[in-house]
């Protein structure tokens, strides 16, 4: 079992210093709890949280030890899977209550990024950002034109035709944060994106993700075990035995 | 996502991966081509016996076993067990009945091919109202030792209009007459038996066996191996049929019935290989699930990464289906090809080698095979997808 002590709301925000009126919370999490039935019958629960609020442009890490619960929570965020108990409000909508919608509220909605596989092998790095954006019903010369200046931007420009089977980890971690963000969501959700790369390519891809959400202020959340991950974004939830802010 | 959308990801998995598809694809058109193959195999052969049956109502020869009766006149197999006396030909041939009689002059051969003395009254057979035999190529003989080949002769040894040959008495091997034939004329295939036989005018027989008195024991003087006979009416057919049941000269036999009594037997393994040929498809539509089931579970990461970019359950469903059902199409067309060629191959050796030319039509039984594959299989694969986008708990 795992828990979340404390959220957000306990430090001092920049609207709170600045004297300005925040803007509305993109996210809002009661407290939540996920259970799953075990094969003999009894409930085991991977994941519970206190409330928690994030804003627009935020970048938090989420950490905690393997089997804290992290993939669970950013599984809840993305609506693949609901809460057992509890809410989680995406721009003040319950996203456990999309229904059918819930898959095309993803489309468009969120970025999501996993550890390794993160493009589709029969693809090239091309396709799989047009593929993205067309499920995402992003214009086909929108799509272009997005696709071409992020492939330029991540230094991926001659690799575009490639698959990915032909990239390098490093490479392959860039394509997959410019076809999580390339039909510009405004949440990104990153699962141990770092966690096959080395420290440098590691650096590239969080300060590539932080600049690009930042850009189009978009919530990023990255589930994490890396410390130099944890450092580098401005806000941390601590879940598990580690709990703490 | 968009129908075209959902065919594209589909397609670029099937082509993707060359290997695993070709693989895939020719597991299932093997299997299917040999349920194909093993269904037409049993109707075209006994289609192939209905068809050389078909232009001869009844077959009159000397008294014996019909079936090596028709064995000797309708598939022109065997060796001819006697003749009917010239007056007992005779007979037949005057009996009010008879609408049309056809002498056949059996045991003399060329290049192991069956030389058949006849009659031109042979171009007048018909099947269901269209001429039977049809020349080809020059014309039908008009005089003493000219000869038309059938069609399938004509490939096996060359003979065109104008070539002489000699045939011999018996099979390979055996005597060689010493008057030549010309070859005058090429028949269109009749798609039997008759395909293999070289026609001549049974007159030009008689006196090859009438020469230098050779003391064959085959046709002379009018006697012949056969009466191939078409009746004036059914009533008629039965008639003849009971009033020489118990003529000493000769027995009246309808080849169709006798063909079908000899397929009974062989009936039996006919079955069999029905049997087989459902189970077969049974084996085919179990490997065919087996295989999309396993080829749906290597993807599971692929799915998984769709379903985070908000493809749909259903579409990814559709995904999976398609993919599916596109090898299981194409293996299934495959081997349908395959199965056609195949025994269109066997029976072609088989026809050249025997008297037997099925024809195999297009048939609601063998559209069944490869329709019910597609239909069970398409089931199965609609039902491997659902098992496959079904939502898993990490």
């Amino acid at each position: 079992m795992t828990e979340i002590k404390g959220d957000a709301e306990k430090i001092p925000s920049i609207w709170q210093i600045s004297g300005e009126s925040p803007p509305r919370p993109l996210l809002e999490i009661s407290s939540i709890r996920k259970d799953y039935r075990q094969p003999d019958g009894s409930n085991m629960t991977a994941l519970r949280l206190g409330p928690l609020t994030a804003y627009p442009g935020e970048a938090i890490s989420v950490t905690g030890p393997s089997g804290s619960g992290k993939t669970t929570l950013l599984r809840m965020l993305a609506a693949i899977t609901k809460p057992t108990f509890g809410e989680i409000r995406f721009a003040g909508q319950d996203i456990a209550r999309l229904g059918n919608a819930e898959a095309a509220w993803r489309a468009v909605s969120v970025g999501y990024i996993f550890q390794d596989i993160n493009l589709l092998p029969d693809f090239s790095v091309l396709e799989n950002l047009m593929l993205a954006s067309e499920i995402s019903h992003v214009p086909v010369k929108a799509a272009e034109s997005r696709a071409s200046s992020l492939l330029t931007r991540l230094g991926l420009d001659g690799r575009k035709d490639s698959r990915p089977a032909k990239l390098s980890i490093g490479e392959r971690q860039r394509a997959a944060v410019a076809r999580a963000v390339i039909h510009r969501p405004p949440m990104i959700l990153a699962d141990e994106p770092t966690a096959s790369l080395d420290a440098e390519n590691a650096r590239v891809v969080i300060r590539m993700l932080t600049e690009l959400c930042a850009e189009r202020r978009a919530l990023l959340i990255v589930a994490t075990h890396d410390d130099a991950v944890r450092r580098a974004l401005p806000r941390t939830v601590k879940i598990g035995s580690e709990a703490a802010l | 996502m968009r129908v075209t959308t959902v065919l594209r990801v589909a397609l670029r998995r099937i082509s993707s991966r060359p290997f695993q598809t070709f693989s895939v694809v020719s597991v299932i058109a093997f299997s299917s081509g040999l349920a194909v193959a093993l269904f037409l195999a049993a109707s075209g052969l006994r289609l192939g016996l209905v068809n050389a049956v078909a232009p001869f109502d009844i077959a009159a020869g000397v008294r014996g076993s019909p079936y090596q009766l028709v064995l000797n006149t309708v598939f022109l197999q065997d060796v001819p067990a006697g003749n009917i006396p010239a007056d007992a030909a005779q007979r037949l041939s005057d009996d009010s009945r008879v609408d049309l009689a056809i002498p056949v002059a059996l045991g003399d051969t060329y290049a192991g091919l069956p030389v058949v003395g006849t009659t031109s009254a042979i171009t007048d057979v018909k099947v269901k109202g269209v001429p039977w035999l049809r020349i080809k190529e020059g014309r039908f003989w008009d005089g003493a030792f000219e000869a038309v080949v059938g069609a399938k002769a004509a490939a096996l040894t060359g003979l065109r209009p104008g070539d002489i040959f000699r045939t011999t008495h018996g099979s390979i091997g055996g005597e060689e007459h010493g008057t030549p034939f010309k070859v005058v004329g090429v028949c269109h295939s009749v798609h039997g038996p008759y395909d293999r036989a070289i026609l001549v005018d049974i007159a030009s027989v008689w006196a090859e066996h009438d020469h230098g008195g050779d003391g064959h024991e085959s046709e002379s003087g009018g006697e012949v191996t056969a009466m191939l006979i078409r009746p004036r009416s059914y009533a008629d057919a039965y008639g003849l049929l009971a009033s020489y049941q118990r003529d000493q000269s000769c027995q009246v036999v309808f080849p169709a019935q006798t063909a079908v009594r000899l397929f009974s037997i062989i009936g039996q393994g006919e079955e069999f290989l029905r049997a087989v040929v459902r189970s077969v498809a049974v084996c085919t539509l179990l490997t065919t699930i087996l295989i999309l089931y396993w080829s749906g579970a290597s993807r599971r990461d692929e799915r998984e990464l769709l379903h985070i970019l908000g493809v749909p359950h259903g579409a990814l469903a559709a995904i999976s289906w398609l993919e599916g059902t596109m090898l299981l199409s194409s293996g299934v067309a495959l081997g349908w090809i395959i199965g056609r060629a195949g025994v269109a191959a066997a029976f072609g050796l088989l026809g050249n080698a025997t008297a037997i030319e099925p024809t195999i039509p297009l048939s609601a039984g063998e559209i069944s095979i490869p329709a019910a594959l597609l239909a069970a299989g398409s089931i199965g694969a609609f039902f491997t997808a659902l098992e496959h986008t079904s939502d898993r708990q990490p």
